[in-house]
């Protein structure tokens, strides 16, 4: 029965992974192309500590995207899940769709809208908030802005799937123990829906960490970000095996995180069960 | 434990390592993503021999030239494109088979080196003879056997002149503290270290570390008047975000199509300290399997009509006299734009650096963006 997870995951996974592995490993010869070899001390330039600011940065990004996407994203999936009613499915939807369009094209739209001369400024000029303008993009927040955006959806679906699991009556008995809406919520919907939480912050980090394209984009000069990095030893520098030891590097590191998620849910699994 | 993870072991671990450890000793000195291979010399004529894959910087070739040629010659022309000529290897050494792309005139002599461009057929080119002399026999390509000449440019600073006024003809206006906040550099190593090289008064391609440290020491100096580094100039100029931008010569003529003033949009030659000037080339991949149609599309690219349009468009003079007339027209409220053979015979053209230089390049730049 596990047969075809496990070819899937075989082909499309580990085998990929072992290259990328074999990579780090290699060296570039004096005509640019990368070759095999026993090269571990890629693995030790990761360390430089030129790249500490850099990783700090991502983490740091990374952390506040998870922190504004909870924060948005937690009301738009209790809202779905308590009160959508017959369009919950069309709600989801919704929060869905944006992401039928290219990450890379929605990033560009985020250009044109916070451009100096985008809509954003326009709307402001307009209506007088600020006549010379304000400075959006080419900053840290217009960055986190495009990876609160890119990464949302991520955030609502796993808290909604929580929230709309777990039983109504629970939020009714908490109100009949006499608790107001801040400790009904804070007592029994927080803890019910806690999973959807770990799930929502695991799945925005991972891929918010290594993001390139809104740092790119968005970003000034000094937004520079690891997956900036990694892209920059692939293409500029040609430098496969230097960029795939930052890769695996990086992918320990967040591997780790996953690891404390499996033992979270696997946890919770069986005090639900027990 | 947690369940499922019981059964990965230490030993497990250890057995794994080993196996990535044996193979890749085993691998050793075998390429990985091998590139291109075939036979540089194989004949080849200009004619149909099936659709164009055509490879190039998106927005770099007339569309309008692009349904002609396909019409003309029944044929389709799929485009791929790439933002960078390192971004161009990468996607060669995957093995993609295109029939024809634009290397830099450095890039020209690295796959000349590397045996990954075909032979072009010079005599069979009907319209070769409108190049410039100068390309008959260049320093990337001698005797022009493996590419013919697209595109001149130079590298120097579009700027706001309704705002800022004159600047002053050096590498030094990136650092206008008028346009502090509003300054882009471009997000490219070898130009960025260029202007700092040229700026310091060392030759554009020192591979000097102390030198090239001198000019990293300049570039952090530089970030915090900085906006950012882009490439993408059209939009950084365009949609008002740059008041001061590092671009190419042709980017300006784009920009000023889309905005209300074109006339406050100027490109400055930076006269004082020097410029980088350069040039790109048509080159047909060793593994093409469509050669003809490939040779087909240059010598209609070199039809002296067919770049007079092309260059009306674009905005990057062509090597071709053809176009000399119309590019003359396009650069003449400003002529700093114009590329010439004397730019081309006494500036300062990229060189195709060995790699532990080029390491020493990249890690510099890299040193200024992670800093």
């Amino acid at each position: 029965m596990l047969a075809p997870a496990g070819v899937w995951l075989l082909l499309l996974f580990a085998v990929p992974m072992g290259i990328v592995v074999l990579v780090s490993l290699g060296r570039t010869d004096p005509i640019f192309e990368a070759v095999y070899g026993w090269h571990p001390g890629n693995y030790a330039d990761v360390f430089d500590p030129l790249f500490a600011p850099v990783l700090l940065r991502s983490v740091t990004y990374a952390l506040a995207t998870v922190a504004l996407c909870l924060l948005i994203g937690y009301p738009i999936a209790y809202y779905i899940a308590r009160f959508g009613g017959r369009w919950k499915t069309l709600l989801i939807a919704a929060v869905v769709l944006p992401f039928l369009v290219n990450y890379l094209v929605r990033t560009y739209a985020w250009v044109a809208i916070l451009s100096d001369e985008g809509l954003a400024n326009g709307i402001l000029q307009d209506v007088g908030l600020a006549e010379n303008g304000v400075r959006f993009i080419n900053t840290s927040w217009a960055v986190i802005g495009g990876l609160v955006y890119g990464y949302l959806a991520f955030m609502i679906l796993p808290l909604y799937a929580a929230l709309d699991r777990m039983d109504p009556a629970l939020i009714e008995a908490g109100k009949d123990l006499y608790g107001n809406r801040w400790q009904t919520f804070w007592h029994v919907t927080w803890p019910a829906a806690f999973q959807g939480v770990v799930a929502g912050c695991v799945l925005v980090f991972l891929p918010a960490v290594g993001d390139f394209i809104s740092a790119q984009l968005l970003g000034g000069p000094d937004t520079y970000m690891v997956g900036n990095l990694i892209q920059q030893q692939f293409l500029e520098a040609q430098n496969w095996p230097f960029g795939a030891a930052l890769t695996i590097v990086m992918m320990g590191f967040l591997l780790i995180w996953m690891l404390l998620y499996v033992r979270s849910a696997t946890r919770a699994s069986r005090e639900a069960s027990a | 434990m947690t369940p499922g993870l019981d059964a990965l072991s230490r030993r497990d671990l250890l057995r794994a390592g080993a196996g990535a450890a044996l193979a890749a000793y085993g691998l050793a000195g075998c390429g990985i993503g091998h590139g291109i291979r075939g036979d540089v010399n194989r004949v080849i004529e200009p004619k149909v021999d099936g659709d164009l894959f055509y490879f190039n910087y998106s927005q770099y070739i007339n569309p309008a030239l692009v349904k002609e040629f396909e019409k003309r010659y029944d044929v389709r022309v799929i485009e791929s494109y790439f933002d960078s000529m390192e971004g161009m290897l990468a996607k060669l050494r995957s093995g993609n088979a295109y029939d024809v792309m634009f290397p830099t005139a450095e890039y020209v002599q690295r796959l000349i080196q590397q045996e990954q461009v075909l032979r072009i057929p010079r005599d069979k080119l009907e319209n070769l003879d409108n190049i410039y002399g100068y390309f008959n026999d260049p320093w990337y390509d001698p005797d022009s056997a493996h590419s013919v000449p697209y595109s001149l440019y130079i590298t120097g600073i579009g700027y706001r002149a309704d705002i800022l006024g004159d600047l002053t003809g050096s590498w030094d206006d990136l650092a206008n503290e008028e346009a502090a906040g509003r300054i882009y550099v471009l997000d490219d190593y070898q130009e960025a270290l260029a202007a700092g090289n040229l700026r310091n008064g060392f030759e554009m391609n020192t591979v000097v570390e102390s030198e090239l440290n001198t000019t990293e020491e300049w570039l952090v100096g530089l970030k915090p008047l900085l906006r950012g580094f882009s490439v993408d100039t059209i939009t950084t100029m365009s949609s008002g975000n740059a008041w001061i931008q590092h671009l190419w010569n042709g980017d300006i003529i784009n920009i000023r199509y889309r905005v209300d003033d074109p006339d406050a949009y100027v490109f400055e030659k930076i006269t004082q300290d020097g410029f980088p000037v350069g040039s790109d080339a048509f080159c047909i991949p060793v593994n093409s399997e469509h050669p003809g149609t490939a040779l087909l599309f240059i010598d209609f690219m070199l039809d002296p009509k067919n770049a007079a349009k092309n260059v009306s468009w674009n905005g990057y003079p062509m090597p071709n006299h053809g176009q000399d007339e119309t590019f003359q027209e396009l650069a003449k409220g400003d002529p700093n734009i114009v590329v010439t053979v004397d730019d081309l015979e006494g500036g300062d053209q990229f060189a195709n650096l060995p790699q532990d230089d080029r390491e020493l390049w990249t890690n510099t730049f890299l040193e200024v963006k992670a800093s």
